[in-house]
């Protein structure tokens, strides 16, 4: 048993958290999606060939470095397409011929790859809609998970693919895809591998959670003993305190069920996340919302990180259906 | 990074199991499975004690120069979830947790050489004289008072809440030795051999009819001088030293996780609702083990514990009595027995309605509830946290 970070490890991470620093800071954060050059620049430092599996060009990182990326991202508010694009469809593709024509950019993050649930595939022609696709407008292409389990490519330009934009809660824009015999190629990975690309996925999403809630937490703790009421700073009132404190065993808790879902060994890391989304989705939300109550009116608005941050943390916390479908699977 | 044991470390835990497989008897599971209080009945307590003493591992979180084994936190922990996952009966604490160190740390090598052998033979059982009825949360205003005289102190006061008193041959008690300093300041540690004249011991019957708890009167009991422990005046900070080891000493999530496993066994599949807390309930407990660990491979690495730490008994309590609450619930009216006979495995307890789980259900959840007010309550353990970990 050993929690320490690896040279290598530390390097990833002061490396991710240098970079966001430089660009965000508690007046910028969760503003909007990361800017594509940004995303840009991140592929360039090599973050998604990291990431990625030795036979899609990367260099096999796995769970650990998952967490510990995703973290960060999370820490900044960062709202990118890394679960998504890089961990979920860019798993998808290993070993199909999608994978030469997207494989190299995606690692590059030149193009963009997005994953729809919905619809059905008869004869290489995709029909049907999904109704929410997170990054669907900017995708080059998508990734369609049917309601029959299987998978497909879909070029994003192909006129029998319709989009519409939504936009979502974090600020972040998805589309609402129609698809009229759209050619889709079928992927053949193995379900296995595709079971591991969701855990990973869900990892990425609970570490960024994580990432949120300390600083959301770090930003109530600043905030409460800043504002004056009474003529003396809120933290010195024991109601506040026993409430961060009470958030502060959420963060502990939570960072417990990240590192664990990050560590076990392959064959229990789809209970673990399970187990991880289930715990950390509800504790992030309470979390936020604390943050928000503590930051009294302020918390409300669109000024604060704190009231952005519930924003990011409630859709990260619903994703992929979220802390419930989570405990659902697990009661079962 | 990973969660891996070592081989040297699968192979300790291989050795636990086989120990625990061959020594721990029926009649000691069945024992530890139907008490309903806090810790083992005597009877248990001691066969279980002689026979973890004979092997050796009896005082298994002790400093070897103490006369432990040597354990790594890690192997201590392991010790720990084998045992919970066994079944083995839990140990009253005062002895072997709470006073043991406290001698072998601040104790003269009189202290040591004359308690440590009885406590670890079971011939001296000790209990905690710290709280007193107008001193809980705010102990250090406690007023026992002990004054000097000659190579006596004369101590008369009032301690309650002394779990197991009854049993106790010995008290290790927090005294005021000078009421002209800092509360704080004037407090002594003293050893109080139960004998005494002037020693009365008053059983308190908890509201589920357990008699775990006592007041302690004591009426000008005189004390050897060489009966105190450290300096006098260094009460509090031997007591701080002590309630740190009560709070952080041992994991919890491993009794935890293993009562909650036996729950669904015992009380039938447990569905809907129920079934949705049982989820909650492991997902809480199932990540207090994992903070618990973080803490413990922190110690093993020679790091000072993070105040993370600190969560720990906060979140056990409360995930404690989220588990006895949904065992009374799982066994649906059969939870609400209460029969007046104790122990709950003795011979003349009624036959159970259902089960001797569903029997013992009630007096668990209300003996739970103690859970979050001893050692700390959960009120002060939240006051520590926003205090240690976030500067408040």
């Amino acid at each position: 048993m050993n929690l320490a970070l690896s040279d290598e490890q530390a390097m990833v991470r002061d490396m991710v958290r240098r970079f966001l620093a430089d660009r965000y800071d508690a007046t910028t954060m969760a503003k909007g999606p990361m800017p594509l050059d940004e995303w840009r620049a991140l592929g360039e430092l090599g973050l998604f060939a990291l990431l990625m599996p030795e036979q899609a060009g990367g260099l096999g990182g796995g769970a650990a470095e998952v967490m510990i990326v995703s973290e960060e991202m999370g820490r900044a508010l960062a709202i990118s397409p890394l679960a998504e694009s890089i961990l979920l469809c860019g798993r998808a593709i290993v070993g199909s011929p999608a994978a030469e024509r997207w494989g190299e950019r995606l690692l590059q993050g030149d193009a963009l790859l997005a994953l729809a649930r919905g619809g059905e595939c008869a004869d290489g022609k995709l029909r049907g809609s999904a109704a929410i696709v997170r990054d669907g407008m900017d995708a080059d292409a998508i990734v369609v998970e049917t309601a029959a389990g299987g998978l497909f490519l879909v070029d994003a330009m192909d006129s029998a693919v319709r989009r519409t934009p939504v936009r979502l809660v974090d600020g972040s824009m998805a589309a609402q895809v129609q698809f009229d015999a759209a050619e889709a190629v079928a992927l053949t990975l193995p379900a296995t591998q595709w079971d591991e690309a969701q855990a990973l996925a869900g990892l990425s999403i609970v570490a960024e959670l994580v990432g949120a809630m300390a600083t959301l937490l770090d930003l109530t703790v600043d905030y409460v003993g800043q504002r004056r009421q009474f003529g003396k700073p809120i933290a010195s009132f024991q109601v506040v305190q026993h409430r961060c404190a009470r958030m502060y065993t959420w963060l502990e808790q939570s960072r417990s069920m990240l590192l664990k879902a990050a560590l076990v060994e392959e064959e229990e890391r789809v209970r673990t996340v399970t187990a991880a989304k289930a715990y950390v989705g509800d504790a992030a939300l309470k979390l936020a919302e604390e943050a928000v109550q503590l930051h009294g009116g302020m918390g409300v608005t669109d000024e604060l990180a704190v009231g952005r941050g519930l924003r990011r943390v409630l859709l990260l916390s619903r994703l992929h259906g979220g802390g419930s479908a989570a405990r659902e699977a697990l009661a079962a | 990074m990973d969660l891996a044991l070592t081989d040297q470390q699968c192979a300790f835990r291989d050795d636990v199991r086989a120990f625990l497989a061959s020594s721990l008897s029926a009649g000691l599971r069945r024992g530890a499975a139907l008490t309903s209080g806090v810790f083992a009945e005597p009877d248990i307590a001691r066969e279980w004690q002689a026979i973890l003493e004979a092997k050796g591992w009896l005082v298994y979180h002790w400093p070897t120069e103490a006369g432990g084994p040597g354990w790594t936190p890690i192997q201590r922990w392991i010790f720990e979830k084998e045992c919970a996952d066994a079944g083995a009966p839990v140990l009253p604490g005062m002895g072997l947790k709470l006073v043991g160190p406290v001698l072998y740390t601040f104790g003269t090598q009189t202290q040591k050489d004359q308690y440590l052998p009885h406590l670890r033979t079971g011939e001296h059982i000790w209990a905690q004289g710290f709280s007193e009825p107008g001193s809980g949360s705010d102990l250090a205003s406690l007023r026992t008072r002990a004054v000097r005289d000659g190579d006596h102190y004369v101590v008369s006061g009032h301690k309650i809440w002394t779990t197991q008193a009854q049993y106790a041959n010995r008290l290790f008690a927090l005294v005021r030795t000078d009421t002209e300093v800092k509360p704080q300041q004037g407090i002594s540690f003293l050893l109080i051999d139960m004998a005494l004249p002037g020693v009365t011991v008053k059983p308190i019957l908890s509201a589920s009819g357990d008699h775990e708890l006592n007041e302690v009167f004591l009426d000008e009991v005189r004390v050897p001088v060489s009966e105190r422990v450290g300096e006098e005046g260094q009460g509090w900070s031997i007591a701080k030293f002590l309630l740190e080891n009560e709070r952080g000493g041992s994991s919890f999530a491993p009794l935890l996780l293993a009562d909650l496993e036996r729950l669904r066994a015992s009380g039938g599949p447990l569905t809907g609702e129920l079934a949705h807390r049982a989820i909650r309930l492991q997902l809480e407990a199932e990540a207090l083990e994992m903070t618990e660990l973080r803490t413990a491979m922190e110690i093993e690495q020679g790091a000072a514990p993070d105040p993370r730490s600190l969560i720990t008994k906060l979140l056990a309590s409360e995930i404690r009595q989220g588990i006895e609450a949904l065992a009374v619930d799982a066994f649906g009216l059969a939870g609400l027995q209460l029969p007046v006979q104790r122990p709950f495995y003795g011979e003349d307890v009624p036959t159970p309605v259902e089960s001797a789980q569903a029997q013992i259900a009630a007096a668990r959840y209300l003996n739970a509830r103690a859970w979050s007010i001893f050692g700390g309550t959960s009120e002060i353990q939240l006051t520590l946290i926003a205090k240690a970990a976030l500067g408040l």
